[in-house]
């Protein structure tokens, strides 16, 4: 046979094997068209909804693509944008509107802030403050690690604080011989602390995640309720308390340890080596960072998040603390274009009442079952949380936000139980950069996150059902 | 000559290297020993490489530095390489392209043996490791999963060694199927010089598949052992009849190493429908090298 036509093949056939996944969407979209919506799918005229209806083909392109990965982001999201257009869901002055909001901008903001904290290196001057606080005992420094993870995270996001507290962790457990169960389990309660500090902790405010800001907007958008910094943490911090103290209890189960092998004196004594203590840049990046924090507790109604996360870049810049080609080139900028791209599907998909349909749907699916709202809740939550594991949390917000919100407009329950559910990223890897971080030391397998994040989230589920239910009706 | 070892964790990879490396002192080639790292989504790719360089500006080793350092540390001890000094704690990491970083340790280190990390899909980063530095052969311990064989024959452009249930004290025979391909002389080649130099006794054996006799075939078993007496290899012949697959799936034992060709068909049909190597390398449990 001719070479240069195996080659050829062979080269085709590599592509098929990476691609399966995109030609699936893309032909599953075209048969989809093709066969058009179902027809009771009407729009306000009476007429069969196209654009709602190809709206929702798309989402479900874009779900089979970010869920497989077989392109890269930035293309997937050119493709949402692109489809919106061809396929007659909104013009494409209007798609171009809706790609940038407060939401994306906090995204962008977020993720250049956080270069900027973790070029500052604060982790040694973290660990000082941390021992000195927690450092009596082993046990305490465990617990400490957690705390303290959950309520930076809260404010500065997971992506910031994982990875200022992993070079901790595994500072701390770097000689031990997790040949031995005692050893492993060491290991393991020590990183499975800091991560689920920093996932749990991402829930607490709007500045902790993304999908936090997305729900805000959606929220304000299509229920006309405000909801401000202080207000979010009134509804989610008690869920992160009490979360924390279940997660601390589940880790000492699961990985019992007499700790013995961990060298807390000597982890102690290279701390005190280090000449943190003279470093002004720790100061004053310490100083940007709560002035942050505390312009987004004050001003965020006024400014909006992520102006005033991007205020936090800017200063660091300007100050020369951090160099552009460094945010530039840790950026995510794949991310930021999705989410927009992704928020601005999330808008058309409400705008044309694809939402509706959907949630009517829905209604009727479970017309026959009592008529008490907590079906609807646990059935939105379960599937929220669920799907924010496989597909992350951000994307599945901006995805399912509307639709949450749908299905009780009036009540800011249903829309603030999707964002927090989806923040429960226990169960795979991919479903935060925090348990992606943890996996990709190797020192975790994927069966051993899923088996602990089933309990943690079957309880975190469990908890945030109790707190709607009966604290923020309170509230 | 080049080859490349694939490892993964140190509790299997132990008998890949032995092997990975006696192959390569055989055919006197450089070899280079990649860890491949769990692929990241690209939601947090560029957390996690954030995440790894603080851990280098630590100097806490980022995840495979140390498996290449225990790999390092075995193929001294097994005298593959000799070495006065083996300071991992002295390395640099030299970020060479996307996704490969090359370690360089500042003490005395072979010139024969690179290190490299990669991170991303095995089947991705191999062929591109291959494609890029021209690799001969192949080397990866044998997991469970068959499609990764699959994938491994198909689509990576040089020979492959699948490494199962290969024990470092046993005593290894080659068993090495001829046919009238230009893999099967390909693998009779590596099969010669592997035989010599780990002093291996060589069972070569031609199948006849639905068809009483082949004069073509017996010609080139013979040619073939005379060839391995003349190098002075000891050497035995067999006709087999029956299915390919099966008749040398039964043939192989525990201490067989396979050496084979590649299928020359058509690379549609062998990513569709597989190929009688592909299949037997799936249903054997021992070492089966597809040489291309």
């Amino acid at each position: 046979m001719n070479d240069s036509y195996k080659i050829v093949s062979s080269s085709i056939l590599y592509w098929f094997s990476q691609k399966k996944w995109f030609v699936f969407s893309v032909l599953t979209g075209i048969f989809l068209v093709l066969i058009g919506p179902p027809i009771d799918f009407l729009n306000a005229n009476g007429e069969p909804n196209i654009a709602g209806y190809h709206s929702l083909v798309i989402l479900l392109m874009v779900f089979i693509l970010v869920t497989s990965q077989p392109i890269p982001f930035p293309a997937i999201a050119l493709l949402a944008l692109v489809l919106q257009v061809l396929l007659g869901v909104a013009p494409a002055d209007e798609v171009a509107s809706s790609l940038m909001n407060d939401a994306v901008l906090f995204v962008m903001g977020s993720l250049m802030f956080a270069i900027a904290i973790v070029h500052q290196g604060l982790d040694i001057r973290l660990a000082k403050i941390i021992i000195k606080i927690f450092g009596r005992n082993k046990r305490l420094f465990i617990a400490g690690l957690m705390f303290i993870s959950a309520v930076l995270s809260s404010f500065l996001g997971e992506h910031t604080i994982i990875a200022i507290m992993l070079p901790i962790g595994l500072s701390v457990i770097r000689n031990i011989d997790s040949s031995k169960p005692d050893g492993k389990n060491a290991v393991l309660l020590t990183l499975f602390s800091i991560a689920y500090g920093t996932i749990i902790g991402s829930i607490g405010t709007p500045s902790g995640g993304a999908r936090n800001v997305i729900m805000i907007n959606y929220i304000r958008e299509f229920s006309n309720v405000t909801i401000d910094y202080w207000d979010w943490m009134q509804y989610a911090y008690p869920i992160l308390i009490i979360q924390l103290v279940m997660a601390y209890f589940v880790l000492q189960f699961v990985f019992p340890s007499s700790l013995d092998n961990i060298q807390l004196q000597g982890y102690k004594k290279s701390v005190a080596k280090s000449n943190s203590a003279t470093n002004i840049r720790h100061i004053f990046s310490s100083i940007i960072i709560a002035i942050i924090v505390a312009g987004w507790f004050l001003f965020n109604e006024q400014f909006g998040l992520g102006i005033i996360a991007l205020c936090g870049v800017l200063i660091f810049m300007i100050c020369g603390m951090v160099s552009w080609e460094v945010i530039n080139k840790n950026t995510n900028w794949g991310v930021i274009l999705l989410f927009a791209a992704t928020i601005s599907l999330g808008f058309q998909i409400n705008d044309t009442g694809a939402a509706e349909w959907l949630i009517n749907k829905f209604n009727m699916m479970i017309s026959n079952l009592p008529e008490d709202s907590s079906f609807s809740w646990s059935f939105m939550t379960i599937i929220t949380g669920l799907t924010a594991n496989f597909f992350t949390s951000s994307a599945t917000t901006s995805l399912l936000g509307p639709m949450a919100i749908e299905l009780e407009p009036n009540n800011v329950i249903f829309g603030m139980s999707a964002a927090i559910a989806s923040g429960f990223s226990f169960l795979t890897v991919i479903s935060s950069p925090t348990a992606m971080i943890l996996y990709s030391t190797g020192l975790i397998s994927v069966k051993l996150f899923f088996r602990i994040g089933l309990l943690m989230f079957a309880s975190s589920i469990v908890i945030l059902y109790l707190m709607s239910r009966f604290y923020w009706v309170m509230l | 000559m080049n080859i490349l070892i694939a490892i993964g964790g140190r509790d299997y990879s132990k008998p890949t290297l032995d092997l990975g490396m006696k192959v390569a002192n055989s055919l006197e080639a450089s070899t280079t020993i990649a860890y491949v790292g769990k692929k990241v989504s690209q939601f947090s790719e560029k957390d996690v490489s954030v995440v790894h360089q603080n851990l280098d500006e630590r100097q806490l080793y980022r995840p495979g530095v140390r498996t290449l350092e225990w790999a390092y540390d075995f193929l001294n001890s097994k005298n593959y390489i000799q070495e006065e000094k083996n300071d991992f704690n002295d390395h640099l990491l030299v970020d060479e392209e996307n996704s490969r970083m090359r370690v360089l340790l500042k003490g005395k280190h072979s010139n024969k043996i690179d290190l490299i990390l990669r991170t991303g899909e095995i089947i991705e980063q191999l062929r591109s490791e291959v494609q890029t530095n021209n690799h001969d052969i192949t080397i990866i311990g044998g997991g469970s999963n068959k499609g990764m064989h699959h994938d491994l024959v198909q689509f990576i452009d040089s020979s492959v060694l699948v490494v199962k249930n290969y024990s470092l004290k046993k005593e290894y025979k080659i068993l090495l199927p001829v046919n009238n391909s230009i893999g099967s002389n390909n693998a009779i080649e590596i099969a010669e010089q592997f035989a010599k130099a780990n002093k291996l006794k060589v069972e070569i054996v031609t199948v006849l598949e639905n068809k009483p006799s082949d004069e073509n075939l017996k010609k080139i078993l013979e040619k073939t052992a005379k060839r391995f007496s003349k190098s002075r290899i000891k050497n035995t012949t067999r006709v087999l009849e029956g299915s390919v697959v099966e008749t040398i799936t039964e043939s192989a034992s525990d201490d067989s190493i396979i050496m084979l060709g590649v299928s020359p068909k058509n690379p549609v049909i062998k990513y569709f429908f597989g190929s009688k190597p592909i299949s037997i390398a799936q249903k054997c449990k021992c070492p089966v090298l597809i040489a291309k």
